[in-house]
């Protein structure tokens, strides 16, 4: 009897009690706090910072060259499908670390050399992933204050100098961003840089900013960069990509600005159609003038319409671009929805600082696996400026099922007091659950493991999700630059581009990631570059799948 | 604590704001209240109770198992369609109730109650399954909406499921290991998938960690066991409840369709926030896991004795016992709630901090059972808990449907159980076959050899094989 008495209590007493303590700890502050900010419905990740303790003692730094720049590539580097880092130092050299991290356990690297002499790798600003020789594995594009090099990978983390080989002029800019695509019919990759300030210019740095190139494979069986072709103006471009705007499959290219420096510039978007000369699109076409502080692109289709939107970072209010109704596919006019959204993420969401804010990478990701996209945003003085917030906390904003975004910076933990620069959200550790890198000036690198609603110690997942790798073997463009993938759960779909270029320096390469939410199964889809699409392929949540190109079923891939 | 999901305040406040009825005495409902929600079920409790009763929370399980909701608790989707995954409608419910795409009853006992509750239903009982995304308001029996389905009973489902995560649990460690020798020593390694002594065909795993799942058979590429439902596509009881309670009820439990996953605590739009926590689902798990399993009719005449005698043997001769197992052996009697293979949208084990712990050991009909030299429970199913093709051109009966489901071909079904198989007719998926003969008949694909011996038997035989199959009854 008295069994059943207990018993009785667990129905009804306990609820009583959670009810009593929830009334008891929801104090005043809290209340007010809870006006001040909206909360996230959707669940928040917790972010637990571990670089030093991963082995990944790294500072970025140096004099006001390096004030921009700071970036991170992350990509395999010796074949085991685990995310590397090779890591920009400004004026110190920069590092590559391979990924020792053990599946689902603590973040572990390991500093590794590349081959490279050292003196090449100083005075690098940033970095990106690319398979430009089509030999499988992932070769590396570094910019630099000079000489930008083209790195071949020849796979176990080890690297040669392929400029002179490929015949390519790094030249003598102070480079700051890079994308590339492999345009229709092409063998091999066109090669975007962006350049900052001309600093040989009269006047120089006020409007005094560089032209930026584009390399173009010549003509012939052998890969060559022989040719350049000149984006003028310039106007100080800190981030670029090729992107496919307007559904035509010819990706153009975006690029955004920073305003500090340049007279008369705005943000820019250049069509480059296959064996013509780029031409910026003007006024005429459509195209807005739009003058900010861009640091960093993102880019990801939230309405899944097939025209991408876009996130800018600045100082300031950080733009979300959205194709206005005016727009056509052959006129680009966009709206800013940031404030609708919830994303202008113009000043600190936390601290005393009341100044705007500065923005430099950002990233659209699913970092807590529900099936909407997030957005990250590094944030930091460019050094000493007091117009702008001196403690300026890199933004997490989660999306909403509203499709609004709400910030969880501080809930998630990387609120770190350290001026963000570069940085890039992989799975290191391969337990589905987004980590987080950033490269921070004249202070750590800041590594986060993403430990989901868990601690460091007890981990603990979040929704389902999904590692997608595609793959064209045998033909050019094995890594699928320029494919969509398209992941169906449900009435849902989200999408994804396969892209190279964006961020603030920063690029990455490796399994693209899909929150799944609660599905257990979803259909993935791939549109290759050539425009053709895949059948359905039949996946279960949870997994690293990967899909070569014309094959009937997906191939899983297990870490251990 | 339950970490995402401690949801158990909005029953206590109703049963707060019940409680000032003038007839409510201390239960605060009155004694003819038509909910079947009176009371919070806090899983948490339960799961750190040193006194925990099995007995007692099975009861609460099965008073929401037979109770018929009502709409003031949350009964209907208005507003959602009956899709797993939480899916909003294109424009609100026009009825409460329809057959067809639902909801298309208010009690989990309304179907499954042949011959008894947690049994299985007539073909009055049969559901219309639809994925519930696109056309989900289907108004129409026409199969290219909807695959017509018999209710299946769930006696002995607790030990069902065991078995399953015991054989999910040994083909996944298969694969760590191929996956690791290949690994180790750079070669592909190709692999026999075997459990229980069920075949689950072969996998390939590659040195770089690749692993090619074209040869798998009867079971999906991620290696998780599905044993219930017609076609074998849901993991657990858990899970199944979570879908059901949406689809037939319109009851949303919180675990998937609350806050966390859908932005809102209530996803139907009825006016009712999280309508089933988890304690409530745990308690609807608790009662269909205990739900003694078939066994053999008795009293029987001795002529009736012989003939299934007989028959028994020639069931394994003809070759129907190479897919309809006599037994699998189970190791461990434990049932713990929530599944450790459970994904998100059901509550997994990593969202509890103490996991129920449901020893099914304890049970006097599960004790009756036999056990192997190794200790080990046999559960008498009848079944291997694979999938097979059941149907080809020369005997398309049972390929009737035209919608495969959850990547599950049309012409392929779970091997059906037969325990319980002597009263629970009418037979096949869609339950429209009236005889043990004709559902036999109608065995195509992967069976084919086996019905032919079956119909090659001499008339007295298969009488003998039909009066084993009638013998295997669920107790009433």
């Amino acid at each position: 009897m008295s069994r059943r008495i207990e018993f009785s209590r667990a129905f009804l007493i306990a609820p009583m009690l959670a009810f009593a303590a929830s009334a008891l700890t929801n104090t005043p502050s809290q209340a007010q706090d809870e006006t001040l900010r909206q909360s996230s419905l959707a669940p928040v990740p917790h972010f637990v910072e571990e670089a030093h303790a991963a082995g990944l003692d790294h500072k970025y730094e140096g004099p006001w060259e390096y004030f921009v720049g700071g970036g991170v590539a992350i990509f395999d580097c010796n074949g085991d499908r685990r995310p590397d880092l090779f890591v920009a130092g400004g004026q110190n050299e920069a590092a590559l670390y391979r990924n020792d991290s053990s599946p689902g356990g603590a973040l572990a690297f390991s500093k590794t050399a590349t081959g490279i002499s050292d003196q090449r790798l100083t005075k690098v600003l940033g970095a990106y992933p690319i398979d430009f020789d089509n030999d499988s594995i992932q070769d590396l594009v570094v910019l630099r204050l000079g000489e930008n090099l083209l790195l071949k990978g020849k796979g176990a983390c080890q690297f040669e100098l392929a400029n002179r080989s490929l015949a390519f002029e790094g030249g003598r800019e102070w480079s700051t961003a890079f994308s590339a695509i492999w345009e229709q019919g092409a063998t091999y990759p066109t090669l975007a840089f962006g350049n900052y300030v001309d600093r040989s210019a009269p006047g120089a740095p006020w409007g005094a900013c560089h032209d930026n190139f584009v390399f173009r494979p010549d003509e012939g069986d052998a890969l060559k960069y022989a040719q350049v072709l000149r984006l003028s103006p310039g106007y100080c471009t800190l981030s670029m990509l090729f992107t496919d705007w307007n559904r035509s499959g010819e990706p153009a290219l975006r690029v955004s600005n920073d305003r500090h420096y340049y007279r008369g510039g705005e943000e820019q978007l250049w069509a480059l159609s296959p064996g013509r000369p780029p031409r910026p699109y003007r006024r005429s076409d459509g195209w807005r003038h739009l003058k900010i502080w861009g640091m960093g692109i993102a880019s990801i289709d939230l309405n899944v319409d097939g025209f991408p939107e876009y996130a800018l970072t600045s100082m300031g209010d950080t733009k979300l671009q959205m194709l206005d109704d005016e727009a056509d596919e052959s006129v680009p006019v966009y709206r800013d929805i940031a404030f609708e959204r919830g994303v202008t993420a113009h000043r600190p969401y936390t601290g005393e600082d009341l100044r705007p804010s500065t923005g430099w990478h950002s990233e659209f990701q699913d970092v807590n696996n529900d099936g909407l996209w997030d957005l990250y945003i590094a944030k930091g003085n460019v050094e000493a400026m007091p117009d702008f917030a001196a403690f300026d906390p890199d933004n997490l904003l989660i999306g909403q099922w509203d499709e609004s975004f709400v910030e969880t910076g501080d809930i998630a933990g990387i609120d770190l007091d350290r001026r963000g620069r570069g940085a890039g959200l992989a799975d290191f550790n391969m337990d589905g659950l987004l980590d987080l890198v950033v490269i921070n000036r004249s202070a750590p690198v800041s590594l986060f493991r993403n430990v989901g609603s868990g601690t460091a110690d007890a981990p603990q997942p979040l929704g389902n999700w999904l590692g997608v790798e595609i793959r064209q073997p045998g033909v050019p463009n094995p890594f699928a630059v320029g494919a969509k993938v398209s992941v169906k759960i449900g009435n849902r779909t989200i999408v994804r581009d396969v892209q190279v270029g964006a961020g603030h320096a920063s690029g990455q390469a490796g399994f693209l990631h899909f929150g799944l939410g609660v599905s257990e199964r979803a259909q993935v889809r791939v549109r290759w570059p050539d425009g053709s699409w895949s059948h359905g392929y039949r996946v279960f949540a949870n997994h690293h799948v990967i899909i070569d190109r014309g094959d009937e079923a997906a191939k899983l891939w297990f870490a251990n | 604590m339950a970490r995402p999901f401690t949801l158990t305040v909005g029953s206590f406040l109703s049963a707060l704001v019940l409680g000032s009825s003038a007839f409510a005495g201390g239960t605060g409902f009155n004694p003819w209240d038509e909910r079947v929600i009176r009371e919070g079920i806090d899983y948490d409790a339960l799961a750190n109770d040193p006194e925990f009763s099995l007995e007692a929370l099975r009861d609460k399980g099965k008073e929401l198992f037979e109770g018929r909701f009502i709409k003031d608790e949350g009964a209907g989707r208005p507003n959602a369609t009956q899709a797993i995954v939480p899916t909003k409608r294109r424009r609100p419910a026009g009825h409460m109730f329809l057959r067809l795409s639902g909801l298309d009853a208010n009690s989990c006992q309304s179907c499954h109650a042949m011959p008894v509750s947690g049994g299985a239903g007539d073909f009055t009982a049969n559901v219309f399954v639809s994925e519930g995304f696109e056309s989900a308001d289907f108004d129409t029996t026409d199969p290219q909406f909807s695959n017509e389905r018999g209710t299946n009973h769930l006696m002995g489902a607790g030990l069902i499921e065991l078995l399953a995560r015991e054989m999910t649990a040994d083909l996944r460690a298969q694969r760590s290991k191929a996956v690791v020798a290949a690994r180790e020593n750079g070669q592909a390694v190709t692999l026999q998938l075997e459990t229980k002594g069920v075949s689950f065909g072969v996998l390939t795993a590659q040195p770089d960690g690749l692993v090619e799942t074209s040869g798998l058979e009867g079971i999906d590429s991620d290696l998780t066991l599905r044993p219930f439902g017609q076609k074998g596509v849901f993991g657990s009881l858990r899970q199944f409840t979570v879908n059901a309670l949406n689809q037939h009820s319109g009851m949303q439990p919180a675990e998937r369709y609350g806050v966390a996953w859908t932005g809102t605590a209530d996803f139907d739009g009825d006016g009712v926030d999280n309508e089933i926590s988890i304690g409530q689902v745990s308690a609807m798990v608790a009662y269909q896991a205990t739900l003694p399993a078939p066994g053999r009719k008795t009293p029987l005449p001795d002529i009736w004795v012989e003939a299934a005698k007989h028959g028994e043997h020639l069931f394994s001769e003809a070759g129907c016992a190479s897919c309809h197992r006599p037994s699998l052996p189970l190791e461990s009697l434990v049932f713990q709630d929530p599944n450790p293979f459970e994904t998100a949208g059901t509550l997994r084990p990593s969202d509890v901090t103490t996991a129920l712990k449901l020893d099914l050991g304890t049970l006097d009909w599960v004790k009756a059972l036999p056990k192997d030299d190794q200790g080990r429970t046999l559960v008498p199913l009848f079944g291997d808990l694979k999938r097979h093709r059941i149907a080809d051109a020369a005997r398309d009966t049972l390929g009737n449907e035209l919608l495969s489901q959850r990547f599950v071909a049309r012409d392929v079904f779970l091997t059906a159980e037969l325990w319980g198989v002597g009263n629970t007719a009418p037979y096949g998926h869609r339950g429209d076959l009236t005889t043990l003969h004709e559902v036999i008949d109608a065995h195509g694909g992967e069976a084919t050899e086996a019905r032919k011996a079956y119909t090659a038997l001499p008339e007295n035989d298969r009488q003998a094989i039909l009066a084993f199959l009638k013998s295997l009854e669920i107790a009433e």
